[in-house]
């Protein structure tokens, strides 16, 4: 069996070590070996002092978000095989780093908590009719419209490769206005109106400068780009009506 | 305190709706122009002229003269001038923005002010000329 | 509750350069500068057309310099490249539709380059007509 150099960054602040620094682990591996697993590897049988995130193996849960090669990537999902050459893991850039591979994740989940990603209707709130119990219909073609911008799984590699986040960590970012942007376009919702304002600070859509690598790296290919750029002409479309409604 | 985490949407200062929107347009009025208008005029007006490709009679002061000082030349001066530098100032601002360099309030009035004085520049000498 | 001990790095200004995809996007944002100098040749030109023959003469000679094409003939390039990007951009944030479909992204792409053509066609029919 080959080996593969695993440069791990590695941040211990417990242990009075307050700058991080790399460390090297040859790791057997084959082609089903994924980053995660090299990880796991090094954490069985080489240095059982690594700590990282992760659970599910398959891209669903979002938690095993690393740089590799500093492009952001899950674990689960980069095989040691796609690479030649020594590979380079690192935390998620732009998050403050807590211990080797662990970030803070609270500044995004405070800005999609902002964007208020749920259904907003008051008219299912009505409790002594029957119309309180029914659900909500939507045909295919209502659905359409935002499917392709409801598959995020809340991993933050977006944020990681966003450089206007990383500039200015204010900015509300990828993955909360995809989802803002989604409810807004769900035939369900009614919470556009209150989600607008967010979206046109300065911090909403408009520190967007469409870079495109949060599409790039989404592991859902939700294209978040697209749908922060689809906000920027609903917020020029808002300011519009706001300015003939004076 | 937190800014981003602000869930009552009021009217305060770090809700304030952005005045991007104005420039946003401007700067894609103008890529589009600089997509699809300039490289003709490029092409033409400052490589297969100047180099001798096309006769130097395309350019004769007398036929230039009419070209620009009419309506076409109008339209011309908006899509191929004014549009691109308003796109121009957009994204050197921002990428100022991306190399940190400046401050926000400066780089945007250098960069839309200039964008503003030398379209009325150009609008004022396309004046002069139809009078 | 234990002090925070958290690492959290800056980012440089020179974070661009840490990345091929952000080394392009780079590219693309700078596509504006030799643009910027297109522009100014233009106005030069627009006055100096102005100023009587004698000038524009001037500002023929001025277009016709090796070092003035150079930077004009990359201004052509880049336009281009802004093209291809912008065009690439323009379906994924205005995606339309008709007959309740999504227009496919290739087609609004080829659809701008077809406009592209139609100028530079337009283009050589103005300069190059009675020549």
């Amino acid at each position: 069996m080959t080996t593969k150099r695993l440069s791990i960054q590695r941040y211990l602040p417990e242990q009075g070590n307050n700058t991080p620094y790399w460390q090297d682990f040859d790791i057997p591996f084959d082609d089903s070996t994924s980053v995660l697993d090299a990880l796991n590897y090094v954490k069985e049988e080489l240095d059982g002092s690594l700590s990282y995130r992760w659970s599910c193996r398959m891209a669903i849960c979002g938690s095993c978000g690393v740089m590799v090669n500093n492009t952001p990537k899950l674990g689960c999902q980069s095989f040691l095989r796609d690479y030649e050459g020594p590979v380079k893991i690192a935390p998620l850039a732009h998050f403050p780093v807590e211990k080797d591979l662990i970030i803070d994740m609270g500044l995004f989940l405070d800005h999609l908590a902002a964007v208020q990603p749920y259904l907003i209707n008051d008219s299912r709130l009505i409790n002594d009719s029957e119309e309180g119990t029914e659900t909500f219909k939507q045909t295919p073609a209502q659905m359409e419209k935002y499917k392709q911008f409801a598959g995020c799984i809340n991993c933050g590699l977006c944020y990681s490769a966003c450089p206007q986040f990383g500039l200015n960590p204010e900015f509300l970012g990828p993955a909360a206005l995809t989802l803002a942007h989604r409810y807004n376009l769900d035939s369900r919702d009614q919470g556009k109106k209150q989600r607008m304002p967010q979206m046109n600070r300065e911090e909403g859509v408009w520190s967007c400068t469409f870079v495109g690598f949060c599409s790039e790296v989404c592991p859902k290919n939700v294209d978040p780009a697209a749908a922060v750029n689809q906000g920027k002409v609903e917020s020029a479309k808002d300011m519009l009506i706001g300015i003939f409604k004076g | 305190m937190n800014k981003g985490t602000s869930l009552n949407n009021d009217a305060s200062e770090n809700m304030r709706r952005s005045d991007e929107p104005i420039w946003w347009g401007l700067f894609s009025a103008g890529g589009v122009c600089f997509a699809v208008f300039v490289p003709a005029a490029i092409l033409f007006i400052a490589l297969l002229i100047p180099a001798g490709i096309v006769g130097p009679d395309a350019l004769r002061f007398e036929r230039a003269h009419s070209m620009v000082f009419s309506l076409p030349g109008l339209i011309f001066i908006g899509m191929v001038i004014c549009l691109p530098l308003f796109h121009a100032a957009h994204r050197i601002r921002h990428g100022l923005h991306d190399l940190k360099l400046g401050t926000e309030h400066l780089n945007k009035v250098a960069t839309y002010g200039g964008a503003a004085l030398l379209s009325v520049l150009a609008l004022v000498g396309f004046a002069i000329g139809i009078l | 509750m234990a002090k925070r001990t958290s690492y959290f790095p800056e980012l440089k200004r020179n974070w661009w350069l840490k990345h091929p995809y952000f080394k392009k996007y780079m590219a693309r944002e700078a596509t504006v500068l030799p643009l910027v100098f297109f522009l100014l040749c233009l106005l030069a030109g627009l006055y100096s057309l102005l100023q009587g023959a004698e000038s524009w003469q001037g500002w023929l000679t001025f277009m016709q310099s090796p070092l003035v094409i150079a930077v004009n003939a990359l201004a052509f390039i880049a336009s281009l490249f802004h093209a291809w990007t912008f065009f690439q951009l323009f379906p994924r944030v205005m995606p339309l539709r008709a007959g309740g479909r999504t227009l496919p992204p290739n087609l609004m792409v080829l659809g701008q380059w077809f406009g592209v053509v139609v100028v530079m066609v337009l283009a050589a029919w103005i300069f190059m007509r009675g020549l």
